[in-house]
């Protein structure tokens, strides 16, 4: 039950979707309009806030639209295979597990030493490295220095400087951003670059899950600038 | 917003303001067979889920092999969740050969393999006889707690904790819930009753809730105490029969729906028929009616209705009897808005205030009982009539012990008179709220067609 919850809370900003799709954050906006099939939550700010769920959905769309078939017919095909998607996407998340690089680093920048504990046990189990500062000094050097392949910060870290290192890491470039906090700063968070938000307590299962999708997006990123 | 833990019981959440929070710390402390494992293995089944299991780990007061013993025989225990959903451990020998760092260090390896959204430490109070001193035990609770907050985990510490410890053990600050459970000497035998000493987050009922145990978990009873309700509510003009014409033409065409009546009269003098009246009227015109009684039990009412020619066999008549005697008077108020809900009654006898008064160990409480209920019913025009016994067979000097007669909309009196040497019936409609009454004592006879009403009484007959 609460697994499923998590797969429909509003969790990615329309530049992270827009990034891991490779869609136009305007043609997202303008399938929402015209389509009413995948529309996100929005954020008290009014932001969209796009659930795993919605960007199955709209890889789905994507795919189908690849393949050569029009939005709507990709919308209606989408429609028509639900109970599909739902029952494929426990083989896509699994097989997704061990394609994760060796290399592929986790910046974990926390304020609570228990929650970091965690935090990296979960994210080990799934292959990741990871790195632990729990100051955001240390946080910003390791950023500029050897920029890892995502950022999670609690935007509380050092009395609250979290949302500058959302910043820091937006004007990088390419580092994907999970902005944390027990607090509900999604706006905030939203407004400074971050990618995603997620409330604490962590859960496990989605916090490893929002992690990889960050991640697969530099990856596509990669792929796809590769190729072109 | 907080989000809410429910036990599973709409009750229990009720007193909790909607359930425990979620994620926090919850003490439950009480004497032995109180039903704290109970409550808690309620909470680890109500939630478990493969996803997120819960975690019940003993101590060393508790052997698991007993906990898991009485557990089988509750209703909700479920053998199939075990080691999937519900998971089971045992501290003690941890505890024993490495004390608290041990155990913390075990606690931490076990939320990292089963990430449970849920985590009983049963008994938690033991873990203190680990410690050498308070400060080293605040040390282990800080780290714990630490633990316990990092993820998203709703964790129970179980312990015979009592009153004084409430303000000097420390885990009482950590704890974002207190619940203790109790019992308070009512008479001859004890009750059962839960309170909750500290809700962060949200308001729960005040006071003692009644609580009862069964196969089925912990009942828990909302202390009735419903507030003055100033917001207005719909109330009808219309109508009701008492079930004797002459009774509603005193009353000017019968009582309010959704009104309270209170019959007041000496023992004999006809208030169950009266009451009965009320109810068998609305049989007839389709309105389901409850009898409540704790004064006849089902035979001795059907050869009282038989007299009248009515039946217990009427489809629009439900009886709720209970023997007056080991009645819990929450339990019975529970029960009696369950049998309205479940019936539509909307017709309801109480026959009598005295049986249920003597139920309640506190007149107080029993006040606040009645007095939420009768607003309850009122808000749902629902009709009460309720009897009230009175002790002087002749010359009524006073009506009621309880303050119950100001609470209802109408009073009547139902008294014995004796005049001219011959002992006779007399009514007389005290009060009725919000209409014009006859104000005259009369006459009446019970016939086989109920009571009769007769004529006002002469001013120059001798009456005592």
């Amino acid at each position: 039950m609460e697994g499923s919850a998590d797969r429909t809370d509003g969790v990615y900003s329309i530049g992270a979707v827009a990034r891991m799709l490779g869609v136009p954050a305007q043609t997202l906006r303008a399938w929402e309009d015209r389509y009413h099939q995948i529309v996100p939550a929005r954020s008290s700010g009014g932001q969209r806030l796009y659930s795993r769920d919605q960007v199955d959905q709209l890889t789905f769309i994507r795919n189908q639209i690849d393949q050569g078939l029009q939005p709507a017919d990709a919308h209606r095909l989408l429609a028509q295979h639900q109970m599909e998607v739902a029952s494929s996407r426990e083989e896509q998340h699994s097989s997704a597990g061990p394609s994760v690089n060796a290399a592929t680093t986790v910046l974990l920048a926390e304020r609570d030493p228990y929650a970091a504990e965690f935090a990296e046990h979960f994210l080990r189990t799934e292959g990741y490295v990871v790195r632990i500062v729990l100051d955001s000094g240390a946080a910003a050097e390791i950023l500029r220095d050897e920029p890892p392949s995502v950022l999670v910060v609690d935007l509380l870290i050092s009395g609250g400087a979290g949302l500058t290192l959302c910043r820091a890491a937006r004007d990088n470039g390419s580092v994907p951003v999970l902005a944390v906090s027990a607090v509900d700063f999604r706006d905030p968070a939203l407004a400074a670059g971050a990618d995603a938000f997620l409330l604490k307590p962590l859960d496990p299962l989605q916090f490893v899950s929002t992690v990889r999708d960050l991640v697969g997006t530099s990856a596509y990123l990669r792929t796809r600038s590769l190729s072109r | 917003m907080i989000e809410r833990l429910s036990s599973g019981s709409d009750r229990l959440d009720t007193i909790l303001g909607g359930g425990l929070p979620r994620n926090g710390i919850i003490l439950i402390g009480g004497n032995p067979g109180s039903g704290k494992t109970i409550l808690a293995q309620q909470y680890v089944f109500q939630n478990a889920t493969s996803d997120r299991p819960a975690m019940y780990l003993t101590t060393v007061s508790e052997p698991l092999e007993k906990v898991l013993r009485y557990g089988q025989s509750l209703d909700f225990f479920e053998p199939s969740a075990l080691g999937r959903s519900v998971i089971y451990e045992d501290l003690g020998r941890t505890l024993n050969e490495g004390g608290l760092a041990s155990a913390l260090e075990c606690i931490t390896e076990l939320l990292k393999r089963n990430r449970p959204g849920l985590v009983v430490i049963d008994s938690f109070r033991a873990l203190q006889t680990y410690a050498a001193d308070l400060e080293t035990f605040r040390g282990f609770l800080h780290e714990l707690a630490g633990r316990l907050s990092a993820m998203p985990i709703t964790s129970f510490w179980i312990g015979e904790y009592n009153t004084t410890d409430t303000s000097n053990a420390p885990e009482f600050a950590v704890a974002d819930a207190i619940l203790s459970l109790g019992t308070e000497r009512e008479g001859e035998r004890d009750r059962r009753v839960l309170s909750v000493i500290k809700l962060r987050g949200s308001k729960s009922l005040s006071g003692k809730h009644a609580y009862r145990l069964s196969s089925a978990g912990l009942h828990a009873y909302p202390r009735m105490a419903d507030l003055v309700n100033l917001e207005r509510y719909d109330r009808t003009q219309e109508r009701m029969s008492s079930g004797v014409p002459a009774l509603d033409a005193m009353l000017s065409d019968g009582y309010y729906r959704g009104a309270s009546t209170l019959l007041a009269g000496p023992s004999g003098v006809g208030k169950t028929l009266l009451a009965l009246h009320f109810i068998f009227a609305g049989a007839e015109r389709g309105d389901t009616g409850l009898i409540a009684t704790f004064q006849e039990n089902p035979t001795q009412l059907e050869r009282i209705l038989n007299g009248f020619s009515w039946s217990l066999d009427d489809p629009g008549v439900e009886l709720m009897y209970r023997a007056p005697v080991d009645l819990y008077l929450d339990e019975w108020v529970y029960d009696l808005l369950d049998t309205v809900h479940r019936t539509g009654a909307t017709r309801v006898a109480i026959d009598s205030l005295g049986d249920l008064r003597a139920s309640s160990g506190d007149e107080l409480r029993f006040r606040e009982y009645v007095y939420s209920l009768l607003q309850r019913c009122a808000r749902a025009n629902i009709s009460v009539v309720m009897t009230q016994e009175v002790p002087d067979l002749f010359a009524v000097s006073r009506l009621s012990e309880y303050g119950i007669s100001h609470l209802s909309d109408n009073l009547i009196l139902l008294q014995f008179l004796r005049g001219n040497s011959q002992l006779k019936r007399a009514l007389t409609v005290l009060k009725a709220r919000g209409s014009a009454h006859d104000p005259f004592t009369r006459q009446y006879e019970i016939t086989s067609d109920g009571v009769i009403l007769g004529d006002h009484f002469d001013r120059t007959e001798n009456l005592t």
